[in-house]
């Protein structure tokens, strides 16, 4: 048993955690980031119901949460292969890449004026070389390449 | 007593509504757009910051565990560590960062005394699942940051939205302490007081903070919780934990079918256009 306060504050960071999953799920284009915000929203209920679980003494709510991670690793393998297919057949991991599917009403999305690529690109260390080079077979090499 | 039930009950409407438009102001800055710069960003991190404050302070007045250090720093990992996530613009990072948030959910949930589900996290989570969205990143990223990470649908609405949502479900929440008896966590160490006779209350009162969040940390903790727990899941939820068995066949199958159902028809065209 949890006090009512604790309870609360818990409830508050379910409520957080849900609300950041959502925008996460509304705005973001990255179909990969777009599950990884609806395994954030599954968390936040996963925090509310342990919290009522423990307050009220009763086991449902965890066993409730045992099953949300069983169907939570169902639906990541099941939805991870239709990612995967989407970018077998577009080469993008982009949900706007399928907007032939969007109802008729609504206007197509047209990305103009896109920002910089701002990374910075890193500055990799140049060792010196040392020892021999070692004796190559190039047909057995290439071989390599294809096991 | 008076001071607890005044700090139990009222929501301050002013701190919350602040803190909404903060988070909504702050995500908006924050998430992928095309006017972004180095200073918008900085100034989201601003008010985001401002938001949580505030949030945190509501929680504060809704209960009166603002000291639990414990819970207020694993909640704030889980909740910073959430923002990260859906504002990063590259997706491995995000998928980092989610990493994190499941180490602060796993906290709050071990802080609220379900341990198993606190390992399971961890476990499930950031072991399998997590690992398994970085192995399709490392197959199907592009080279490069790609475009659509640049940018994000109707950043404003979706902010304004989940803002709004999240001042929503705090107001409830504040109702639902409001409507019960304030049981504070001071309630053990007063009982513990009164029954030894403590003659001067107001004096005490400051060393009954300090013991109170220990004495419900140690009720909290239960020492057979992983045997109730599963005691609960074969025998009540039996048939539903068969259930789960066979979906989760279901799924390895059903994936596996898919795939390579798409490989064939991938060597199909090949055969078609040789």
């Amino acid at each position: 048993m949890i006090p009512a306060t604790l309870l609360t504050n818990a409830l508050l960071v379910g409520a957080v955690l849900f609300c950041l999953g959502l925008v996460g799920i509304l705005t973001r284009r990255n179909l990969i980031v777009m599950f990884l915000s609806a395994e954030l929203m599954l968390q936040g209920v996963s925090v509310t119901l342990v919290a009522w679980s423990r307050y009220h003494g009763d086991w449902g709510g965890q066993v409730l949460v045992v099953f949300v991670l069983t169907v939570a690793a169902c639906e990541a393998a099941v939805a991870l292969v239709f990612v995967l297919q989407a970018f077998a057949r577009t080469g993008r991991l982009d949900a706007s890449a399928w907007q032939a599917l969007r109802e008729e009403n609504l206007p197509r999305v047209i990305d103009h004026g896109l920002p910089a690529d701002d990374r910075v690109v890193p500055t990799w260390p140049h060792l010196t070389p040392a020892g021999v080079l070692p004796e190559g077979d190039d047909s057995r090499s290439l071989e390599r390449d294809h096991v | 007593m008076d001071p607890v039930a005044a700090t139990t009950f009222p929501i301050s409407g002013l701190l919350l509504a602040g803190s909404v438009a903060a988070l909504a102001a702050s995500l908006w800055l924050l998430l992928p757009k095309t006017s972004d710069t180095a200073n918008s960003r900085r100034l989201g991190f601003l008010l985001g910051t401002a938001a949580l404050i505030g949030f945190a302070a509501t929680g504060r007045s809704l209960g009166c565990v603002g000291e639990d250090a414990v819970f207020l720093t694993v909640a704030g990992i889980a909740v910073i560590s959430g923002l990260a996530t859906i504002v990063t613009r590259s997706p491995v990072y995000s998928a980092i960062w989610f990493a994190m948030a499941l180490a602060g959910v796993s906290g709050v949930l071990l802080v609220l005394g379900a341990q198993f589900l606190g390992v399971a996290t961890i476990v499930v989570y950031a072991g399998a699942i997590l690992v398994m969205f970085l192995f399709v990143l490392m197959l199907a990223q592009p080279s490069g940051m790609a475009p659509y990470d640049r940018v994000s649908n109707e950043p404003m609405l979706a902010a304004a939205a989940g803002a709004v949502l999240l001042g929503l479900l705090t107001l409830s929440i504040g109702r639902l302490s409001a409507a019960e008896p304030p049981s504070c966590c001071r309630m053990p160490s007063r009982a513990q007081g009164m029954a030894a006779a403590a003659p001067a209350e107001g004096a005490a009162s400051e060393d009954d903070g300090s013991i109170a969040p220990a004495t419900a940390g140690v009720e909290s903790v239960d020492a057979d919780e992983v045997a109730h727990l599963g005691a609960e899941l074969f025998g009540r939820h039996l048939f539903a934990v068969e259930v789960a068995g066979v979906l989760l066949l279901v799924a390895l199958v059903g994936s596996i079918a898919v795939v390579s159902r798409g490989e064939a028809t991938e060597t199909d065209h090949r055969r078609e256009s040789r």
